[in-house]
């Protein structure tokens, strides 16, 4: 092998800095990344050009592809901010984001699993902490849509607790569950999304969300700060006596039958797998 | 009639499985040779897709076709991704699994990309390499296919068909001839298809893929986004006269019309297999 000739592993290296570098590919190609494999002036000892195009356009070919790759995938997971944010800013939030966290998975579904952290390292984007909710909404979306299914606790295991067993037995969700708070209020934007209304202005409101899965389809249970309260002891595996106890803290029957009904629905959702007792 | 080595049934005419199909399918039930999942689309699922996917393959004889494997790369082989494969590949009762003959990323990042490998002796030692490792892990041939490409490298050793054969003959690996990639890459790099095809050894075809593109102009681009032009199924009647008949998909990965579209796409290429059958008696 010629001495000048580069071998396989600088040449992958090289050409990776070149496809993955944010800005045109003129510049990929001269920037240190690149150019500490392969000099820009070597371009074409490395690449050839064709009939038609030049060796920098050949390589802009791959280059240009892979933002509108990164850009697709995000899009698929995050339709929503997507959505509000409207697709030239969204596409700068791609370009930055996948510089800061590149898919290093063999599937794009990881993609973006650090994109509400990005809103974290990155609080001077416009809107950071309202994204950071948004984002986390629709990640929690898709865990829940690709987690494993369980099965769903029905009323005969329910019965067959014995009635003084009820203080200490402790509930376990099913795997495609997730239990979220919110500093703003999320749910009127993944609405207006569904709806194809224009998105609302981000606004300063605490929200509480259960999402879940059913029949394949992703659900969600909007909640009071109360429900969610008891939720979140319920499924951090208190005893559903301390737990119940908790939230019916005024043991007024109003209060108690609220409570009970929130249960109700809960079990009849089919946010519980099994219940130890 | 030609075989491939392996004995790998001829299964006719298939689809890519697609999400937006799956209704069509279960409900519908067309009359299908076979449909080709994309891999990494249910290795990390428990939810709707691969319950989808259980049914499907209940019915439907299944190929599995990856877009990770990055047998060309220079980093090291991902024996968690392949564990993953292996076990889908029981799970669905898949016939074959197959990848491409190419890169996707190095020093752990992945650009989801089927990037161009250099034809070089040192890429054919080391590809050839692992083919190896992987065929023993997965026990079963591996199925490669042809790239479509959009540059050339200066120090390519030999032109890709060389390199493919090569490759395939002394890995001992399967391939997935993708015709309209053999049009694309011809028209990009300016080289004659039908020298491609008549290098291709019969024994080693296991399946083939037809396509639609964009062309650009200067260059066409593998979109998957469109009908097969009438070039690439000429392409395909001088590929199966020179290999012979083999399961044969239609990919349609953009601007997806409704399954009816596509199935009628794929069954152009009865015609086609129909004169080769009747060439041959």
């Amino acid at each position: 092998m010629s001495p000048e000739r580069p071998g396989l592993a600088r040449l992958q290296r090289w050409m990776q800095e070149v496809v993955v570098h944010p800005g045109a590919v003129e510049d990929a190609i001269e920037a240190d990344d690149a150019t500490r494999h392969i000099t820009s002036g070597r371009l074409t000892d490395v690449v050839l050009p064709s009939h038609s195009m030049t060796a920098v356009e050949r390589v802009g070919v791959y280059h240009g592809m892979y933002m509108m790759r990164m850009e697709e995938a995000l899009e698929t997971d995050y339709p929503v901010i997507r959505y509000h944010l409207g697709d030239h800013q969204f596409g700068h939030l791609v370009a930055e984001y996948v510089q800061r966290f590149p898919s290093t998975s063999y599937t794009l579904n990881r993609l973006g699993d650090h994109l509400p952290q990005f809103f974290v390292d990155e609080p001077e984007w416009p809107q950071a902490a309202f994204l950071y909710d948004l984002a986390r909404l629709e990640l929690a979306m898709t865990e829940v849509f690709d987690e494993e299914e369980s099965p769903i606790l029905g009323s005969e295991e329910l019965e067959a607790v014995p009635p003084d067993a009820w203080e200490t037995a402790r509930l376990r969700p099913i795997s495609a569950f997730r239990l979220l708070d919110f500093k703003h209020a999320v749910i009127p934007h993944l609405v207006a999304f569904h709806e194809d209304r224009p998105a609302p202005s981000p606004r300063r409101r605490a929200s509480w969300v259960a999402l879940y899965r059913r029949d394949y389809s992703v659900l969600r249970l909007e909640l009071s700060r109360a429900e969610y309260d008891l939720l979140r002891e319920i499924v951090a595996a208190a005893p559903l006596g301390d737990a119940l106890a908790a939230a019916a803290a005024s043991k007024s029957p109003r209060q108690q039958a609220k409570v009970f009904r929130w249960f109700r629905t809960w079990i009849s959702e089919g946010l519980f797998t099994e219940i130890e007792s | 009639m030609k075989d491939n080595r392996w004995g790998f049934p001829d299964l006719g005419l298939g689809v890519g499985l697609r999400t937006t199909h799956y209704a069509h399918i279960l409900s519908e039930k067309p009359d299908i040779g076979f449909f080709e999942i994309l891999t990494e689309n249910y290795l990390d699922t428990g939810g709707r897709p691969l319950f989808m996917l259980d049914q499907i393959a209940e019915r439907y004889p299944t190929v599995m076709h990856g877009v990770s494997m990055s047998i060309g790369s220079t980093d090291p082989i991902d024996f968690d991704y392949l564990a993953k494969v292996k076990a889908l590949a029981e799970r669905t009762g898949s016939l074959w699994i197959s990848d491409h003959i190419c890169w996707t990323g190095v020093l752990g990042r992945n650009t989801h990309d089927l990037l161009p490998l250099p034809y070089t002796e040192e890429t054919l030692v080391h590809s050839i390499n692992r083919i190896k490792i992987v065929q023993e892990f997965l026990e079963r041939p591996l199925v490669l296919e042809n790239p479509s490409t959009y540059l050339e490298f200066a120090d390519n050793d030999m032109t890709e068909w060389e390199f493919v054969v090569r490759l395939a003959e002394e890995a001992d690996c399967g391939l997935l001839f993708d015709v309209n990639n053999v049009y694309v890459s011809a028209y990009n790099h300016g080289y004659d298809p039908v020298a491609y095809i008549d290098a291709i050894p019969a024994d080693r075809v296991c399946q083939y893929h037809l396509a639609g593109h964009t062309n650009k102009g200067t260059h066409i681009i593998d979109t998957h986004s469109d009908h097969v032009v009438d070039p690439v199924w000429e392409l395909f009647g001088h590929t199966i006269r020179n290999v012979g008949l083999r399961a044969t998909l239609l990919e349609w990965d953009a601007d997806i019309p409704p399954f009816e579209i596509v199935h009628r796409e794929v069954l152009k290429a009865e015609g086609w297999r129909r004169e080769e059958v009747a060439d041959v008696a």
